[in-house]
């Protein structure tokens, strides 16, 4: 969006070299200098500071990973969701003796079970995503980045990106490791495990990591939405991860099939082995998961280009 | 070159600033000057596309600044010390801020050393004081090798030290042929620096007009004296158009007599002067008068608490 056709590209680098003292100009002086200097050429061995995509994306992730929050909270979502999973895992060795009976192939319980640190780390990481879209509004920040990059809509795109290349590493590591880690240990307990290769159980892993980047998005553009940090994680805790279960709970059934769209709830159509009777099917979750990103940034993208900053 | 046409903000009921119209041209420092609230920040927020006009339009180097395809080359602006990150040190804010258009670590560390900055380089920005977070803002006004640079009350906070530098690296700027915009509300500060001046007063504009004329528009035509025989030299000039005041027994100020006459006059008697000074009303005084009118916020001096007399 950076790389807008130039109308004229070196109309920033003309330099009037005349002498000029420190008294005021006389008139004649500052009108001949008045003159837009719109068409000198370029000065040779001047870098080029030319804005481009691929430079605020730099700009975003230089931001992202001088942070000490960033860090902080990556590995808070390693070990929530290894941890967890080896704790729920270990716990279950001792519980439970049989087989589940509501299990797939290879019993689907043992899937959730190592899965369990997910349901904590997808705060953590929701919480990181409004941190990269709301923290610049509370600190001032965003009149620097956004006088930087006036076209302001890169900001949002190197944003998400700077973001997906941050996160996407420590969930992918964090499922594999908590699914290898919650399997040693229900296998040294004795408990049923599923192998990687037992049918739904990629799709699974997968879509939990999925999820958890999906959440830390909608973080992200309810972050640049509401331009508040309390704010936006209020209405991620609230709207997106507690209103499904609150609203399914307490509406009647006939609700359920516009409750069955929301995205926690969409989510879990591709998290869980076996998806719940009332819920989508494992695909049509994960396309209705990617609309609510896609609509979630897209709201962010208007709120960011029309009002003042 | 930075042209504003017919500019209007308007937020609510509150007009911010209302139908604007001037050029702030390169080779010059261009003071904007007006007392609290009189639209200089927004101002400069609009002509970085921050705030959209409400009607009007801005213009850097003929385009509007949100479709430059070099910004921050185009535009180095300090609008306050506040808008960096508390969290990330002074380097790593130049660093991200500077990549946008592809601006290294050298010319960061070399920027950080011009501004004084070295030492504390790798500090927490939030740890800076007022004069330290002026100077990382000035730092990542010219991080780019800007044509225009524009800095919104720049010497607040520095000390007396830093304003000197300020003003220097200022003048030097716009001996480079940079467009060099700077706001202030104290008249004191742009006598020094500017080459012309804005005036501004309720988002109105009061006065566009060069520094030396507006200094020439603060003459008057009183002369301070002083002498030991600063008696005899008021019975001598006592005339009906001539107002003669004394503050002291040596001392006289006089209303109505150009100083060449003054001086002919006590030579030609054989008084001795010490001084013959033809004064000037302070620029200062010179400022409040234009913009008495349009001041929005009044300080009370009753012992009441501040008041905010328009403010809502």
């Amino acid at each position: 969006m950076t790389a807008r056709v130039p109308d004229n590209p070196t109309s920033t680098t003309t330099r009037d070299k005349a002498d000029l003292t420190m008294t005021a100009p006389s008139p004649d002086r500052t009108t001949a200098r008045s003159a837009p200097s719109a068409a000198g050429p370029r000065p040779s061995g001047k870098p080029a500071y030319r804005i481009t995509v691929a430079r605020v994306i730099r700009s975003e992730w230089i931001k992202l990973r001088t942070l000490r929050s960033t860090w902080v909270m990556l590995a808070a979502v390693l070990l929530t969701i290894i941890g967890l999973g080896a704790i729920a895992a270990a716990s279950t060795t001792g519980a439970v003796e049989g087989p589940d009976d509501g299990g797939g192939p290879g019993g689907g319980d043992a899937l959730s079970t190592v899965l369990a640190g997910a349901g904590l780390a997808v705060v953590l990481v929701g919480v990181l995503g409004v941190l990269v879209g709301a923290r610049e509004y509370s600190s001032g920040m965003i009149r620097s980045s956004l006088s930087a990059v006036p076209a302001r809509l890169p900001v949002l795109w190197a944003k998400v990106v700077a973001f997906v290349l941050a996160v996407v590493p420590v969930v992918l590591v964090g499922v594999f490791a908590a699914f290898a880690v919650g399997m040693a240990v229900l296998d040294a307990g004795g408990a049923p495990t599923v192998s990687w290769s037992d049918e739904g159980t990629a799709r699974v892993v997968l879509g939990t990591a999925g999820y958890l980047v999906g959440i830390g998005l909608i973080g992200l553009a309810l972050g640049l939405l509401l331009r508040s940090t309390a704010g936006a994680i209020s209405a991620l805790l609230a709207g997106v991860l507690v209103l499904p279960t609150l609203a399914g709970a307490l509406l009647p059934e006939s609700w359920d099939g516009l409750l069955k769209y929301l995205p926690s709830n969409a989510a879990s159509a591709f998290t869980s082995t076996v998806p719940p009777e009332s819920m989508l099917g494992a695909g049509t979750g994960a396309a209705v998961f990617i609309a609510w990103i896609v609509v979630a940034l897209a709201g962010a993208a208007v709120t960011l280009t029309r009002r003042d900053a | 070159m930075i042209q504003l046409q017919n500019l209007t903000k308007r937020y609510g009921d509150v007009v911010a600033v209302d139908d604007l119209t001037f050029d702030v041209r390169p080779g010059i420092v261009t003071g904007f000057l007006g007392p609290n609230g009189a639209g200089k920040s927004t101002t400069m927020r609009m002509i970085l596309g921050l705030d959209r006009p409400t009607s009007g339009s801005v213009t850097v180097n003929g385009h509007t600044y949100r479709a430059s395809t070099a910004p921050l080359h185009e535009i180095g602006a300090l609008l306050d010390g506040k808008a960096v990150d508390k969290g990330r040190s002074a380097r790593n804010h130049l660093l991200a801020l500077g990549a946008t258009v592809g601006v290294g670590a050298r010319r960061v560390d070399e920027l950080l050393d011009t501004v004084g900055l070295t030492e504390v380089a790798h500090k927490p920005a939030g740890s800076f004081s007022l004069g330290m977070g002026q100077r990382l803002g000035i730092a990542s006004a010219l991080l780019a090798d800007p044509s225009i640079v524009m800095l919104d009350e720049p010497v607040n906070g520095l000390d007396p030290d830093g304003i000197l530098w300020v003003r220097s690296f200022l003048r030097s700027l716009a001996a480079e042929g940079r467009t060099v915009f700077l706001s202030s509300h104290l008249m004191s500060e742009m006598e020094l620096t500017a080459d012309h001046l804005i005036v501004v007063g309720r988002g109105r504009l009061i006065r566009d007009v060069s520094m030396a004329e507006f200094i020439d528009s603060a003459w008057t035509d009183k002369v301070r004296v002083v002498s030991p025989e600063a008696t005899a030299l008021a019975g001598l000039l006592a005339a009906p158009e001539v107002t003669v005041t004394s503050s002291s027994p040596t001392e006289l100020e006089v209303e109505g007599v150009p100083s060449a006459e003054i001086g002919e006059l006590a030579a030609r008697h054989g008084l001795p002067l010490h001084e013959l000074v033809p004064l000037h009303a302070s620029l200062e005084e010179a400022f409040m008068e234009l913009t008495k009118e349009s001041v929005q916020y009044h300080g009370r001096t009753d012992g009441a608490l501040l008041t905010a007399e328009t403010a809502r």
